[in-house]
């Protein structure tokens, strides 16, 4: 049986998680060269490698004791919660190298690796998203804006990304509690980068176009501007509505005259915008028609009723608005 | 001869010597942790562990008695080599003169009661 690259890594797992009381930095330290040296002799011969070397826990305990690392200063109590940190940590490895073929790589971290200056970038924006509200207790924005003021948040954005690049070019070999403030810091800016995701994402829904009303409207009918309906006597109506099969308001045309105060009116579902403009406006008056073929009452805009209108303009249906 | 005499109980006495046995095979030359390993069985401490070896390398560089570099490797990963120091070819030179009387006086005691070596 020939040793692989998976059993290599369980089997210095095992023995990491096996010295899991002792500092990380010693636990390191001892176990650094392990990979390498696994893989030596796995190149050297068949057989597995407990087989060959003993179990990992046996193998940590040889480490442990030619080392003299003893055991970890760790109280008891912490024991449990250690153990179980480790196991995560073991288990999130384990994913780590299942998933990295996904993405087409070994490890889901040779992924992540190549990514982590746009990290720092966008760690650098959040850091100076996050000064901003505290300075201003304002609801955060894109930009960093403390008291308002556009080009002290450009600043703050500048130096915050500087500091964010120069800590992360900086940060890998860091340990201790350097270590621990640092993913402290992390865990606190991702929580408050999901913050301010929520509140773009809430204003991003209430823009001015989220009230619009429902019409009814067709391509064709875009030459019209306005639209005049009259009453079987030939009388235009005002502020008529019109809607579909379905109740939908019908939009046609747009208000392209004045009012009374000079002032273009809103655009609404009642027609006509502009009845100065009807097409064949108010009827004339007697003196100007030939009294022949014009009778002024109101019933008379011809027989043929509807049509009436499309005559000519001077018989006018005798309407009054 | 020495040799022989380690089989008895090897890992007992091992225990005692693997120090030594490290900054020995270090004295000409430097190695990283699976070179020096196979140079210790080379020597005939077969049943040195490969922990062991290790565990006393970590040992001996926080001690002060060693060095250490890295080199690149064209296969593989990067090799941490071992060297000695000033401090580490002191303390040879000490334990390598106790273990010598120690042997003589082993030798001399079973020599005189005429069991072979």
């Amino acid at each position: 049986m020939t040793v692989t690259g998976q059993e290599i890594t369980d089997y210095v797992d095992r023995v990491r998680a096996a010295l899991a009381d002792l500092p990380p930095r010693v636990r390191d330290e001892l176990t650094e060269e392990l990979p390498e040296h696994l893989a030596e002799v796995a190149a050297e011969g068949e057989g597995a490698l407990v087989d060959r070397l003993g179990t990992p826990e046996a193998y940590a305990a040889e480490l442990r004791a030619a080392a003299g690392a003893g055991e970890g200063r760790r109280p008891a109590r912490f024991h449990r919660l250690a153990e179980a940190w480790e196991q995560a940590a073991v288990q999130v490895r384990l994913l780590d190298r299942q998933l990295g073929p996904v993405l087409g790589h070994v490890t889901v971290s040779d992924f992540l690796r190549p990514l982590r200056p746009a990290w720092w970038l966008l760690r650098g924006w959040l850091a100076a998203l996050l000064i901003s509200v505290l300075v201003d207790g304002d609801r955060p924005g894109l930009l960093p804006r403390p008291n308002n003021n556009a080009s002290a948040g450009l600043l703050l954005l500048v130096g915050a990304v500087a500091v964010s690049l120069w800590w992360g070019r900086r940060s890998a070999g860091i340990t201790g509690w350097q270590r621990q403030l640092h993913q402290i810091v992390t865990a606190a800016l991702l929580l408050f980068s999901f913050a301010v995701l929520a509140q773009v994402d809430e204003r991003a829904g209430s823009d001015v176009y989220s009230g619009y009303e429902q019409t009814s409207v067709d391509r064709r009918y875009d030459r019209i501007e306005d639209v005049f309906v009259y009453d079987q006597q030939g009388r235009l109506i005002r502020d008529a509505r019109l809607f579909d099969q379905n109740g939908v308001p019908i939009r046609l045309g747009w208000p392209s005259c004045m009012d009374g105060s000079g002032v273009v009116p809103e655009m609404r579902n009642t027609y006509p915008y502009c009845p100065e403009r009807a097409p064949f406006g108010p009827p004339a008056p007697p003196s100007t028609a030939p009294p022949v073929s014009t009778p002024t009452d109101s019933p008379t805009p011809t027989a043929s009723t509807p049509t009436a209108p499309t005559i000519s303009a001077s018989p006018a249906p005798t309407s009054t608005p | 001869m020495r040799t022989s005499v380690l089989s008895v109980d090897t890992t007992q006495l091992l225990k005692g010597v693997l120090d030594l046995a490290v900054l020995a095979v270090l004295k000409d030359e430097d190695g990283y942790g699976y070179d020096i390993l196979r140079r210790l069985r080379e020597a005939g401490l077969t049943e040195v562990g490969d922990a062991s070896v290790y565990g006393t390398l970590r040992r001996l560089f926080a001690a002060g008695l060693l060095t250490t570099y890295v080199v690149p490797s064209e296969s593989g990963p990067h090799r941490k080599y071992y060297s000695l120091n000033a401090a580490g070819r002191d303390q040879l030179t000490r334990s390598g003169k106790t273990w010598r009387s120690f042997a003589t006086t082993m030798d001399a005691l079973l020599d005189d009661r005429g069991m072979a070596a």
